[in-house]
């Protein structure tokens, strides 16, 4: 058995409404598999089912060769949760919470107290381990939570968005200790909305819309499957205010996004583009401070699938002001 | 780091009696949780604490009965209060939260699950309760003539109101409040049913048999027999309804938790 997890036919209907559509697929032991998807593709759902929380209405799941429906409670031993809300005490201490984990896992005494002590310093909440989590930021909590999901020395972990919306030192803790985890012979399962963490970390990912697969495969593979969706990437020293519709009016063009103080001009022919940039920068006495030619991102390839852009502050702008 | 050890790992395909023993040690590890997080709970304070004693007092006050015997009174109706107000407290809080998760995805059953919240109803029940004994008899002249029939109404009582609370807390909802609203409709009338305001014996036939439905009759006539106050139905009787009624409580909260589940 070299399946983490394994799924046949897995369905959920919530009344009429099919969130979760037949999915098949593999998570090999010891990677870790990106589950991606735009919001409402059935991603939670999906480790719902995975986790026991959620029973499907159709189809079978497997995580560490045990049968989530027949052997639940084999199957729950194997893993560790971290859902997408901190679902954390916060009447109790840092330490009463991992220790209260300790105890739903039967663990001893004597292994719970190693544990909670051995996680809370690696996630450097030790010292405020008597403190009450109710006064801890939104950082802190997801630390814990991911704490509270390793105290059982699980097979799996599954992550659900755990870097949403954190401040930049709990996420570069989060990506490091789940790098260090999976090193360690852990199998992680990950949904993130993040394209560009989940390039990053996943050995494989799988990209679902309106609950079916549309892809799976590893991310550098994904990325060749659209090899010919090219981009030129420019930035000026002062954007003049009508840019972004100027330079929609390159020949050659296919779509121009902005992105900070960036453009990106998607084209099949970057050279043609390039001149045409380089034409325009001079008519208008504009500074070029950046010019790169970019090969498909994995976040081209979601946009490819699902026909969704994941959303930035800065487009949310232009659209309100649009 | 981590260290994923085998022999670190605590495996439950044991002998039946130990898988039995770690499921009793997880519905207790989460009866105590209970206790320390809800129990202070103004929600809890207000349906399990406040709400009988001032049911007790607006009904007793001014009535030409000796306090002695109002006793049992109290003992019920604070047992029945207490113990089916902490389930449907906890358990929409911890949806809210969504703590409740951490119980599902947890390796137990989740009868386990349930009979630690049970527990912590049991003993909030019990122990509310035995406040007005211990007034009863240090300060009115109350005496337990029936040790027995106390102990049989405090812990058929507890289980069954307290799995009653429970049952209750499977309908959606993510505030107490909008499990006590239903559940009150169930609670008040039955007050007026079982023989704690009007003496049963004092109701017609059909009064007296719609009485015997309720499981708050036999909590009062316990609470009598065990005070030396005597009761209507005869003890065996209560006990028998009484044990019927935990349960079918039991069965029904497990059964409407994993229709819930299935909702999912």
């Amino acid at each position: 058995m070299d399946n983490a997890v394994e799924t046949k036919n897995l369905t959920k209907y919530y009344d009429k409404l099919l969130a979760v559509d037949h999915i098949n697929f593999e998570t090999k032991k010891g990677e870790v598999f990106g589950f991606l998807g735009p919001n409402g593709a059935g991603k939670t759902t999906t480790i719902r089912m995975l986790t026991g929380i959620s029973k499907p209405t159709e189809g079978t799941a497997t995580v560490m060769g045990y049968d989530i429906q027949r052997q639940p409670i084999q199957a729950k031993e194997q893993m560790g949760i971290v859902p997408d809300v901190s679902n954390i005490y916060s009447e109790l201490s840092a330490w009463d919470n991992l220790v209260f984990t300790g105890k739903l896992y039967d663990l001893p005494k004597e292994l719970r107290d190693t544990k909670a002590e051995e996680l809370l310093k690696m996630f450097g909440l030790y010292e405020r381990r008597r403190e009450k989590v109710q006064g801890f930021s939104r950082g802190m909590k997801r630390r814990i939570c991911i704490a509270m999901a390793l105290m059982n020395r699980s097979s799996i972990v599954f992550l659900d968005e755990p870097t949403s919306g954190l401040d930049v030192q709990s996420v570069l803790i989060i990506r490091e200790t789940i790098r260090k985890l999976n090193q360690e012979g852990l199998t992680i399962f990950i949904t993130t909305h993040n394209l560009e963490e989940a390039s990053q970390m996943c050995d494989r990912v799988a990209i679902i819309n309106r609950g079916k697969i549309a892809a799976i495969d590893t991310p550098e593979k994904l990325k060749r499957t659209i090899q010919g969706l090219q981009s030129v990437e420019v930035a000026f020293a002062s954007t003049p205010v009508n840019a972004l519709n100027d330079l929609k009016e390159f020949p050659d063009i296919r779509e121009v996004v902005k992105e900070g103080d960036k453009f990106r001009l998607f084209t099949d022919d970057p050279s043609s583009v390039l001149a045409s940039v380089w034409n325009y920068s001079q008519s208008n006495n504009l500074n070029l401070i950046t010019v790169n030619t970019l090969g498909p991102s994995l976040e081209d390839v979601f946009v490819n699938l699902t026909g969704i852009r994941p959303t930035t502050e800065e487009s949310k702008r232009s659209d309100k002001n649009k | 780091m981590i260290k994923n050890n085998v022999e670190d790992k605590v495996t439950i395909s044991g002998s039946h009696s130990s898988r039995f023993m770690r499921e009793i040690r997880v519905a207790w590890a989460i009866a105590t949780k209970d206790m320390l997080t809800y129990y202070t709970k103004p929600a809890a304070l207000m349906f399990g604490i406040l709400f009988p004693f001032t049911l007790f007092l607006s009904f007793s006050i001014g009535r030409d009965i000796p306090l002695a015997q109002q006793i049992p009174m109290l003992i019920a109706q604070t047992l029945f209060f207490a113990s089916s107000s902490i389930g449907p407290v906890v358990i929409p809080m911890e949806r809210a939260n969504q703590t409740f998760d951490r119980f599902l995805t947890a390796p137990v059953t989740l009868l386990s699950v349930l009979m630690g919240k049970t527990l912590a109803g049991i003993i909030y029940g019990v122990g509310i309760s035995i406040i007005p004994v211990i007034v009863g008899v240090s300060f009115f002249g109350s005496q337990i003539v029936n040790v027995g029939a106390l102990i049989a109404c405090f812990a058929l009582s507890s289980l069954a109101f307290s799995a009653l609370g429970i049952m209750f807390a499977s309908i959606p909802g993510q505030t107490p409040g909008q499990v006590m609203m239903p559940l009150n409709f169930v609670r008040i009338p039955l007050l007026f049913i079982s023989g704690i305001f009007t003496p049963i014996g004092d109701l017609p036939t059909w009064m007296q048999v719609v009485s015997l439905l309720s499981p708050l009759t036999h909590t009062v006539e316990l609470a009598r027999y065990g005070l030396g106050t005597g009761g209507f139905f005869g003890p065996i009787i209560n006990i028998a309804v009484l044990g019927g009624y935990a349960a079918v409580f039991v069965f029904m909260s497990v059964r409407f938790h994993i229709l819930n589940q299935r909702k999912e």
